[in-house]
């Protein structure tokens, strides 16, 4: 490699920087590297090697049935595009009901009707999926709502505070009451 | 500016395009080349993964025959699906649920039905496509950051491609007089190397290149909320569809094989390659595979309590648009037409990589030189006419206009 006439004595350092300075590309492989811990975590989340979600919320006793119920990840909702902000909860269904139950859904304050109870979950009874629109002016006392409907036609529901269910969604809820 | 310095300032483009990143472009090279074997190589390395004839006549099984002899061996557990991989030589693959909450796949043979493995903890196929098409960068907002880094890189490489073929004068030559000089020192070699792989893989540099920009576009379109697709929601079971069971009771269910039949009746031609059973009791089976089109897959949505198609997704449904978008894929990846193709990919792949690498040697060798030539050229001379006296560097060294 031939000098350029226009660097007139290099120190040190400016002789490294010509001579790595097209070599320092190799320094991207290190966010993959540092991304590596966190790509496996979640790979072992997604199936479901650790545990029902990031955080399990605990037993929730709907009339005669019962149900497992977990925030998919332990964080805020997260912004869908025209959707607005989502938070996933993922649930099991206790395994004497799975033959019962013929769906499950999730809503923010009581549902009117079955028609309305809100999102239904989705996948297998062991491990299943709900994603909730959450609306930004959500009160921090507000109750989730679970309806399950039998295959007989009956319907039970329950409910527990949101605060309950996921605080990092209620600590996001006190951020949005700041701005309208 | 006159021709040759314009031919000089090309070069010198050409020179400087990959060179600031082309470590970062030589790893996503060898990912994408591995990505597109790694199911090969997985094949290779896990027999169970591997469909075995137990005799020279066996027959498949149907998906309904599959799907009995999983839930009787495994009674707990719940099949999500079941999809056939596009080439024999490969297991089914069965997306599973356990009673404790973990979903691996299952890899069952398509003869007699035996779950012949479940998928490891580390999956190399995914892991090597995380690496290749988003850096692991995980996506957590929208698109991934590294998914926008690796995308971009199809923007240097159009140019590498474009600004290539206008230095190398009159680069068909090459495809009638191919040059590969072993015995003139390495810069020699390194150029014809370079100059004739590029000119066998220009279609390859082109689909790779622009299917990334694509790939770019479509994160964009993403991220701003912008869709060009004329799907419409996915068809929900009408509630009066779902039976009311008595407590005790059974639900009655189509089966599978039911439901492919009523596909395959819908979509003359379809190749059913995989089943996805219902997620709940309001959604649909679906059968789906493709058609005449390889590079693209058709769907129906059988209603699991009435046996009617309630929807269909067909390549007649897809605008010019999609055809051109959907096909962006697989013409990058080169599933589309088996085994033969994969290793098509997986070669000039390998080529890929070696332009990069042999861009990187050739410069370090003599780019230098010639960009300290043009920085030493009095800035009036580039406007005149070509000055009398001869260049720093041979233009045909510059240009690449001689073997």
């Amino acid at each position: 490699m031939s000098r350029a006439a226009a660097t007139p004595a290099p120190s040190h350092l400016g002789r490294l920087w010509y001579k790595w300075r097209f070599h320092l590309s190799a320094l991207l492989v290190i966010i993959p590297l540092a991304f590596m811990p966190k790509y496996f975590k979640d790979v072992a989340l997604f199936r479901g090697e650790s545990g029902l979600g990031e955080r399990e919320v605990g037993e929730v006793q709907v009339g005669p049935w019962s149900l497992r119920l977990a925030e998919f990840r332990q964080e805020p909702p997260r912004l869908e595009g025209p959707a607005g902000y989502m938070k996933s909860f993922n649930a099991a269904l206790c395994q004497a009901c799975i033959g019962q139950v013929k769906a499950t859904y999730l809503r923010i304050g009581k549902p009117r009707s079955l028609r309305a109870a809100g999102a239904l979950f989705f996948g297998s009874p062991y491990r299943m999926g709900a994603s909730l629109p959450i609306p930004a002016r959500t009160k921090a006392d507000a109750e989730l709502w679970i309806t399950m409907e039998g295959w007989d036609g009956s319907m039970h529901q329950a409910s527990i505070p949101l605060a309950q269910a996921s605080p990092a969604t209620l600590a996001w809820l006190d951020k949005q009451g700041g701005k309208p | 500016m006159s021709k040759k310095s314009r031919s000089r300032l090309w070069f010198l483009v050409h020179s400087w395009l990959a060179l600031p990143i082309w470590f970062f472009l030589l790893i996503i090279c060898v990912t994408g080349t591995l990505a597109t074997v790694s199911q090969e190589i997985i094949w290779l390395a896990n027999p169970d993964v591997r469909a075995s004839k137990p005799s020279a006549d066996a027959e498949r099984l149907s998906y309904g025959q599959v799907l009995e002899a999983v839930q009787r061996a495994e009674p707990e557990i719940i099949v999500q699906s079941i999809s056939r991989p596009q080439e024999d030589h490969f297991a089914l693959n069965a997306r599973v649920s356990y009673p404790d909450g973990t979903s691996p796949t299952f890899y069952i043979n398509p003869y007699t039905g035996a779950i012949q493995g479940v998928s490891p903890q580390f999956d190399f196929r995914q892991f090597t496509r995380a690496l290749h098409g988003w850096w692991l960068v995980p996506f957590t907002n929208g698109f991934s950051w590294g998914w926008y880094l690796v995308s971009l890189t199809g923007l240097p490489m159009l140019a590498s491609l474009a600004t290539g073929l206008v230095v190398y004068k009159k680069f068909w030559k090459g495809f009638f007089k191919p040059t590969l000089r072993f015995r003139h020192g390495a810069r020699i070699f390194w150029g014809d190397f370079h100059r004739l792989s590029g000119i066998w893989s220009i279609w390859f540099i082109a689909i790779i290149s622009i299917t990334g920009i694509w790939f770019l576009i479509q994160a964009i379109l993403a991220d701003n909320h912008i869709s060009i697709s004329t799907e419409g929601v996915p068809p929900v079971v009408a509630r009066e569809d779902a039976p009311i069971v008595a407590a005790g009771g059974s639900v009655p269910r189509l089966d599978v094989d039911q439901a492919v039949a009523a596909a395959s009746q819908r979509i003359p031609g379809l190749e059913a390659s995989f089943v996805s059973l219902p997620g709940n009791a309001y959604s649909h089976i679906f059968v789906g595979g493709r058609g005449w089109y390889p590079l693209m897959f058709q769907s129906a949505a059988v209603n699991p309590y009435t046996g009617q198609v309630d929807s269909t997704r067909l390549l007649s449904d897809r605008s010019a648009l999609e055809f051109v978008t959907e096909s962006m894929r697989p013409l990058h990846t080169g599933d589309f037409g088996g085994l033969w193709l994969k290793l098509v990919w997986f070669l000039f792949g390998l080529i890929l990589s070696m332009m990069v690498l042999s861009g990187l040697l050739i410069w370090s060798k003599r780019t230098v030189q010639a960009t300290a030539a043009l920085a030493k050229r009095p800035a009036r001379a580039t406007r005149q006419p070509k000055p009398a006296k001869p260049a720093p560097i041979r233009i045909s060294e510059a240009t690449e206009s001689q073997p």
